[in-house]
């Protein structure tokens, strides 16, 4: 007499599947979650500073000759003014219109200024009441951030005051010269 | 004829599997762009940023949001906005050329922060700093409106100003 084999008889086995659907479920929870909290849209900063009064003494720097770099920009016109501290003052203006390809022409005048003076990091913006956000922004862009054809330029640590290269801006510190009491 | 009536004796079954594969590939995608924001933030419906190719990431949600109608300042509405301008009669007594309802909501959140700075920091160096505030602007505002605001943060004591854009490629 054939001996009955333990566990599952052959003829009693059937195809057997993974219940799939409970992990269907699953992920399909976690997809609605996660596509109702996830932002689309990648924001970033600009970062930028007011002048303010301060009690400190003055760096002394400041009794250096350098260079002052600034932006005046209106509705149609953008203009560089750049000028010494200190005599022979040189100033010197450059005009450009107040479009896409005037930021770009203005963009490569900033980096010709930054390239002839490497310690100079900062500039200072003014603008007319009348520009708007999105006009100052692109403006802001160009003046603040490297492109990648641009050239490394250094930058001074704050902390060391050593100069390091800086892959990602052209002037660092942007101050916005017209809020000012 | 094939008929899936009771008289048919074939079974039909569903292929799951491609549809797993992409919601795999679905929660992959999600779970990878959590990891790489430090800090996700909806964008006000009823404002437009201005594109920027900044590089510098949202570190801190914005505590002023200017849309086309209002200004709130942590999510509390403090003003209207009227054709890119505060109405005059809600810019209150005005703060050498300020907006002081801003200026008063900004006060307040200036002082807890010095408070909380003097009770948890040591170095004095460190009380004396001035702050720094991250502001949402519509893009469509002229510039006399963040002046203003800037102005009513500036009495407040913050100077830094990290303004927040949409980020677009160099």
């Amino acid at each position: 007499m054939r001996r009955k084999r333990k566990g599952i008889k052959r003829q009693d086995m059937t195809d057997i599947e993974l219940n799939i659907i409970p992990f269907i479920d699953v992920f399909s929870m976690l997809n609605t979650f996660l596509l109702f909290s996830a932002v689309f849209v990648a924001t970033g900063i600009i970062e930028v500073q007011v002048p303010f009064l301060s009690n400190a003494p003055q760096p002394k720097e400041e009794s250096q000759r350098t260079l002052d770099v600034k932006i005046d920009a209106a509705k149609d016109k953008i203009q560089i003014i750049t000028e010494f501290t200190k005599d022979p003052k040189n100033e010197q203006k450059f005009d450009f219109p107040n479009t896409k390809d005037g930021l770009a022409r203005m963009h490569e005048r900033l980096v010709a200024i930054r390239q002839a003076n490497p310690t100079q990091d900062k500039l200072t913006l003014f603008s007319e009441d009348d520009v708007i956000w999105d006009s100052i922004s692109a403006i802001l862009d160009s003046a603040k951030f490297r492109k990648q054809t641009d050239p490394i330029l250094a930058v001074k640590n704050e902390k060391t005051g050593a100069m390091e290269q800086d892959q990602q801006f052209l002037f660092p510190k942007i101050v916005m010269g017209s809020v000012i009491l | 004829m094939a008929s899936v009536g009771g008289g048919s004796k074939e079974t039909l079954t569903l292929n799951l599997y491609p549809m797993l594969d992409i919601f795999s590939i679905l929660i992959v995608f999600l779970l990878m762009s959590y990891s790489t924001d430090p800090v996700s933030h909806d964008v006000n419906s009823g404002l437009e940023l201005p594109d920027s190719v900044t590089m510098v990431s949202l570190d801190e949600l914005p505590a002023i949001v200017v849309t086309k109608s209002e200004i709130f300042v942590n999510d509390k509405k403090v003003v209207d906005v009227v054709n890119g301008e505060v109405p005059k009669e809600q810019l209150g007594e005005s703060y050498q050329g300020g907006i002081r309802p801003v200026y008063d909501e900004l006060k307040r959140i200036s002082e807890a922060n010095k408070r909380i700075v003097a009770a948890t920091v040591n170095d004095p160096a460190q009380l004396g700093k001035s702050g720094a505030l991250t502001m949402e602007m519509d893009k469509g505002h002229p510039f006399k409106l963040m002046k203003r605001i800037m102005l009513s943060a500036q009495q407040a004591e913050f100077v830094t100003f990290k303004l927040v854009v949409t980020r677009v490629e160099n």
